[in-house]
């Protein structure tokens, strides 16, 4: 293994020439770079399949009993694996952009290579210094440590690399935006370049956050689907940033204002992909996500961060040219100045969850106090500018470029508004709740959904995709303020043959039975809730893993089309009795379907512009 | 800039609104053991652990409330004895007007920046 470790190395000095040479040569070289890591990669995924121990990162991630499955997710289940990933990702994007970008300028293409050589330098030598996947245990020891058991889990598996081809999609626009200001190259045919970068990213990204999302819902056992957990919001950084350059770089390509801001936007982007990379790897956050602390590589990233910084930073200030010719006018009615209200809030949004996650981190070292920054403080600050931005977001498309001379439809856009204040007063009238946020924050988020849905009746049908986006997005907003207000839930210590009542419904604990697992001692209790329309068996788990010793609780969980029914259990230290929630979540299944809407909006703009080729 | 002052406002409205009271004990209750960490696990609330300092945390919430304080008296006595770091939703204060105030100067300074560019260009 260290042998793989060397040809690492031999690589990094390979590339390092790269930044003479500008010729065929660069295809080789990349592709080389790209088989290398896909060897060691793939070694070290055929270590964890054997349960080779003598690997460090072996022993510490795995054992013999893990089904193959995990043996294999184990692999990117870890720090130094999931660095390797990284990496691997990293090779991969870059050896597509080469093979994708022939007909640009080839002095920006080089120069692209070139940053993006920085990147993966800086990552190799973190890799290998600090975090080396291949370090070597003499007394080969006989049985691993195990994996995390609350990993071993089918969307957790598939996670970390659908988010990483997100997160390093982000590092191939910064070097491509570096590059193009360097050489001047800032125009609509770049625009179009890194608009498939921005997508394919954009896509993964959301792809990504939801199946941890997913996971979290159901794995961790709480029933909630976000918590504001620093680990979340590191992902979420980075989303929103994307989301604004989707909405900036179709501003640009068409009408090429906003030049300077799209810059920026796209080196925050990886900045903060690389922040979150750290804020998680140094283990400062305290999170229920965290699996790696170790101080010497929060220095290492940090300093890597502020070397990044301080490279674009010079070279945006001194080689992008402001355009002198101010040719472009703006109106106030038009889709640029829409964009800009959207860039606009979504930079609120993306400060708030900023601040929030790094505000505790400084006041502690300033002055020692601990704080702690909640879901409370998320929604205090969120909550009352996402209404404006929903509403916003409702007129905003339906502006044309450059100038609005005459809003036809203002009519629709009226009565929708009337309606869905209307109807949102009722629901909350019917459910007997009231808030002046809620309310308003329903109906627009409900006004924003029939917007979009009315979208898909108007003739032209140019941008389907933008418009699946918007209604996903509506149908994902409009689905987390009804959970969010309508859930329901109780929760009680309950004994076997006990019962209790919950909305004209009857829970009752009937037995329980142990079963013995593979690699674990599975406890199965079995409910029955009883309605007046039918009788539901629900059987809640409770698993104790071997290897580490590790008890987790799997919920139950009926999913409708209208709402999930969740249900699960906890022991009670030297009680024979059992911690039971149970929960009823409307609408559960549309924030995945949404966010699936929302994604295959963004695949949908991609195919479309393959077409277009 | 009225439509900004309009914005700050609601804004405040909103927040006001916001602390609209749980309606009996138990949603109280809730509502309480939600918004308090759980010291010794990693990132949960009170309300999603089963540790024993969570359950313990429990039980004491339900009798402070019994005694008849109030949610605000409840968070004062925990803040007291284990420090503000327990409590999720942080008070506005002389160490956290800047995690408070600094996304809406933002906000403010972004509004600022574009109805400039935009006045500008008109002329």
């Amino acid at each position: 293994m260290g042998l793989v470790s060397s040809i690492l190395i031999f690589t990094i000095s390979l590339k390092s020439y790269y930044l003479k040479v500008i010729d065929k040569r660069i295809f080789s070289l990349s592709f080389l770079q790209l088989f290398f890591v896909i060897i060691s990669f793939t070694s070290l995924v055929i270590c964890f399949v054997i349960s080779d121990f003598s690997n460090e990162t072996v022993f510490n991630n795995s054992h013999t009993n893990k089904p193959i499955f995990y043996k294999i997710s184990g692999t990117w289940g870890n720090h130094e694996g999931s660095l390797l990933l990284w990496l691997l990702v990293l090779t991969l994007f870059l050896f597509l952009f080469l093979l994708s970008s022939r007909g640009e300028p080839k002095q920006y293409r080089a120069l692209t290579l070139v940053f993006q050589q920085v990147i993966i330098i800086g990552f190799f030598s973190f890799v290998l210094f600090t975090s080396n996947p291949f370090n070597y245990l003499f007394p080969r020891p006989n049985e691993g440590l195990g994996l995390n058991p609350i990993l071993q889990d089918p969307a957790l598996a598939i996670h970390p690399p659908i988010l990483y081809v997100g997160y390093v999609g982000t590092s191939l626009i910064f070097s491509a935006t570096l590059a193009a200001v360097v050489e001047n190259y800032i125009s609509k045919d770049w625009a179009k370049n890194i608009k498939l970068w921005i997508l394919i990213s954009w896509v993964f990204l959301t792809i990504g956050i939801m199946l941890g999302s997913i996971w979290a819902y159901y794995e961790l056992g709480w029933g909630g689907f976000w918590f504001w957990d620093p680990v979340e919001n590191v992902s979420l950084m980075p989303w929103i940033c994307l989301t604004a350059l989707v909405h900036c770089i179709l501003v640009f390509e068409k009408r090429e204002i906003l030049k300077s801001w799209t810059i920026i936007l796209s080196i925050a982007t990886f900045t903060l992909s690389m922040c979150g990379t750290f804020l998680v790897r140094s283990g400062i956050l305290n999170s229920v996500h965290t699996f790696a602390n170790d101080p010497t590589r929060g220095v290492f990233i940090l300093s890597f961060l502020f070397l990044l910084i301080f490279l674009s930073l010079i070279i945006f200030f001194f080689f992008n040219k402001e355009d002198q010719k101010d040719n472009s006018k703006v109106y106030f009615l038009s889709k640029e100045v829409s964009v800009l209200i959207n860039n606009w809030f979504l930079m609120y949004f993306l400060s708030v969850v900023l601040i929030g996650t790094v505000y505790p981190i400084f006041l502690e070292v300033i002055s020692d106090n601990k704080i702690s920054v909640g879901p409370p403080f998320y929604n205090k600050l969120i909550m009352p500018l996402l209404i404006f931005f929903l509403v916003f977001m409702s007129i905003g498309p339906n502006f044309k470029w450059i100038r609005e001379t005459n809003i036809n439809n203002k009519f629709q856009l009226i009565t929708l508004f009337l309606v869905s204040l209307f109807l949102s007063y009722f629901l909350f009238y019917k459910f007997g709740q009231s808030s002046l946020t809620n309310i308003l924050l329903l109906s627009a988020s409900l006004y924003l959904f029939f917007v979009t849905i009315k979208d898909f009746f108007s003739k032209n049908l140019y941008n389907f995709s933008k418009k699946i986006a918007h209604f996903g997005f509506s149908l994902l907003i409009l689905s987390i303020v009804l959970n969010a207000i309508l859930s329901k839930e109780v929760t009680a210590n309950l004994r076997v043959g006990d019962k209790i009542d919950f909305e004209n419904a009857k829970i009752s604990f009937s037995s329980i039975k142990s079963i013995k697992k593979e690699n674990y001692q599975s406890i199965v209790g079995s409910f029955t809730i009883e309605d007046k329309r039918k009788i539901y068996e629900f059987n809640p788990e409770l698993r104790i893993y071997d290897q580490p010793i590790i008890i987790t609780s799997e919920a139950d969980i009926k999913v409708s089309l209208f709402e999930d029914k969740f249900l699960v259990m906890n022991t009670i230290k030297g009680e024979e009795y059992f911690n039971v929630r149970y929960q009823i979540k409307p609408f559960m299944i549309w924030i995945w379907i949404s966010t699936l809407l929302l994604a295959f909006g963004g695949f949908l703009s991609l195919y479309n512009r393959f077409h277009e080729k | 800039m009225k439509i900004l002052k309009f914005l700050f406002i609601l804004f405040f409205i909103f927040n006001i609104n916001n602390v609209a009271l749980a309606k009996s004990n138990d949603q109280l209750e809730l509502k309480i053991s939600k918004n308090l960490r759980c010291l010794i696990c990693q990132g949960q609330s009170i309300y999603d652990s089963q540790s024993d300092f969570a359950v313990s945390m429990k039980l004491l919430i339900n009798k402070k409330i019994n005694e008849g304080l109030n949610e605000k008296e409840i968070y004062d006595l925990l803040i007291e004895k284990y420090g503000e770091w327990i409590v999720y939703d942080t008070n506005l204060n002389k160490n956290t007007f800047i995690l408070w105030g600094l996304p809406v100067l933002l906000f403010l300074i972004g509004g600022a920046i574009i109805l400039k560019k935009l006045v500008f260009r008109k002329v």
